[in-house]
């Protein structure tokens, strides 16, 4: 997978993934094992978004 | 099945024109982090009359002022404590602590959210998968697991990549090589002198060949052995596996590492780190290969406590061949050289620890441990090296060699002392080989005044 089209659909289903969490952290602050387990989730999530969404969101063909 | 070579097969092979934007951007991000969130940071540019909007253009980025490891220090023990102005995130969020060796001085401490560590962990996996770490590898740890990061993210790192990891934390040498033996572990982590010390223990204490065991792949940090080439021959000489370096730093990240390709140098891992060579006389951003000078880096994507233009006294030099791996990521040679605090005037030449390790590890009738103590004789300096004989070797004719090759590499001359094989001290993590003994002498003197 390595064409932008690629990376873009990988974007994309990270974002979805990002936004379910963040939902889910945020349904109730009263249930730590669901915050607490959410935010480390969000954490590996923002490793993908490292290796793969800043490829495309940082706008590489652009200085 | 897993025969990719990458760990990350787009960022790894990014054109170089497309790196350089990524890194850009990334380092502005960084920047705008910490301008906004540290007082630290912000009195700093503030003081250079920078804020982010400044820096347009890659070439700007050196206007943003270096940070040295003393500023840290000064800044430390205080609100938010321990971390003081530096920290960008609110304390609750911290959730690792580590400290610096204090091997140049007073510790720095090392917050980190657990985003950092999943991303200390990230930068290992490079490294790891680059060396050829897989799932079926059984990963030996050897290293006291505690307040100092050494290999705590290559543990991680490796359970990751979804190797067993054996955490060989509070055993003695000798159980440790045990247990390798008792688990067939596969692959170890460790610093070159505990390596070395691991496998003078195996063979002379417990009559075990390390070559023997199972190990096919070391990877070695802490030190620059695993790049000087004559260690790291000894090394795989008497394990019977493959040795590869990485460099690493508790305020920085794990920033470099040997592929498989083993191309006589590191990659920087330069989508996680932007890596400066500065000029230490004229401050020049050295873009040329083949011109040693002083790492500035930043850490692209640390958040707690960024490090952002971080002089961090390392040696390298850019290598002008790129790697057979495929790899774009640039390549230093030879790792790292050595620190700009350790390369010290002696009778007037400059002299590296690291080259005199060169040479003593090339000498086939020596052991592995060496001290080299600078002191004074009147007013002269005096250059004394330390080394063991190993047994039934003949002295005369290591030492004309020894004397030789110290001279012809070092252009010094040097009052040497013979050992018994076993005497020198052995250590555990970081050696401490080089004693300049000049500076306490002066001391001395300044006091009886």
């Amino acid at each position: 997978m390595k064409t932008i089209q690629d990376l873009e659909k990988l974007n994309d289903h990270i974002l979805k993934i990002k936004e379910l969490i963040i939902a889910l952290e945020a349904m109730d602050p009263l249930f730590p094992a669901l915050s607490r387990n959410s935010k480390r989730a969000l954490a590996s999530i923002k490793m993908l978004e490292l290796n793969i969404s800043d490829i495309i969101t940082l706008d590489l063909e652009g200085s | 099945m897993n025969d990719q070579e990458y760990w990350n097969p787009v960022l790894e092979t990014l054109p170089k024109e497309k790196l350089k934007i990524l890194q850009f951007k990334k380092f502005k991000r960084i920047l705008t982090w910490a301008y906004t969130r540290s007082k630290f940071h912000r009195a700093l540019y503030d003081k250079a009359g920078l804020t982010p909007d400044d820096i347009r253009t890659f070439e700007d980025i050196k206007k943003i002022p270096k940070v040295e490891k003393s500023m840290m220090r000064g800044i430390q023990n205080k609100d938010p404590f321990p971390y003081g102005d530096a920290l960008c995130v609110p304390l609750e969020e911290v959730s690792t602590f580590r400290q610096t060796s204090g091997t140049t001085g007073q510790p720095v401490y090392q917050p980190d959210t657990w985003q950092d560590w999943e991303w200390w962990s990230e930068c290992w996996s490079f490294i790891l998968w680059a060396q050829g770490y897989r799932p079926s590898d059984r990963v030996f740890l050897p290293f006291g697991y505690n307040i100092f990061v050494a290999f705590w993210a290559g543990h991680y790192a490796a359970e990751k990549l979804g190797c067993e990891v054996v955490p060989g934390g509070v055993l003695d040498t000798q159980s440790r090589i045990l247990k390798i033996q008792e688990l067939k572990a596969t692959a170890m982590m460790a610093t070159p002198t505990y390596v070395l010390n691991m496998a003078d223990v195996a063979k002379n204490k417990m009559g075990i060949d390390p070559a023997a065991l199972s190990i096919n792949k070391i990877t070695c940090a802490g030190e620059p052995g695993a790049g000087i080439p004559s260690t790291k021959k000894r090394i795989q000489e008497a394990w019977g596996a493959k040795v590869f370096d990485h460099s690493g730093a508790t305020e920085i990240g794990a920033w470099s590492y040997e592929c498989r390709k083993q191309p006589c140098g590191m990659h920087v891992n330069e989508a996680m780190f932007l890596v400066e060579i500065e000029d230490p006389v004229t401050g020049e951003i050295i873009e040329e290969p083949g011109r040693k000078g002083k790492m500035v880096i930043t850490a692209l994507d640390r958040i707690a406590q960024p490090c952002i233009r971080f002089d961090s006294k390392d040696i390298i030099e850019w290598d002008s061949e790129s790697c057979s791996c495929g790899r774009t990521f640039r390549l230093i040679r030879g790792g790292v050289l050595g620190r700009a605090d350790d390369i010290t005037k002696v009778k007037g030449v400059l002299i590296s620890p690291a080259a005199i390790e060169e040479v003593v590890r090339s000498i086939t009738g020596l052991g592995d441990e060496f001290e080299v103590i600078v002191d004074k004789q009147g007013d002269a300096d005096r250059i004394k090296l330390k080394v063991e004989l190993l047994p039934e070797v003949v002295r005369g004719s290591v030492e004309t060699i020894l004397k030789d090759q110290l001279r012809l590499k070092t252009n010094l001359g040097y009052q040497i002392e013979f050992y018994d094989y076993g005497t020198l001290p052995r250590y555990e993590v970081k050696a401490k080989r080089f004693k300049d003994l000049r500076k306490k002498e002066i001391a001395k003197k300044e006091c009886r005044l």
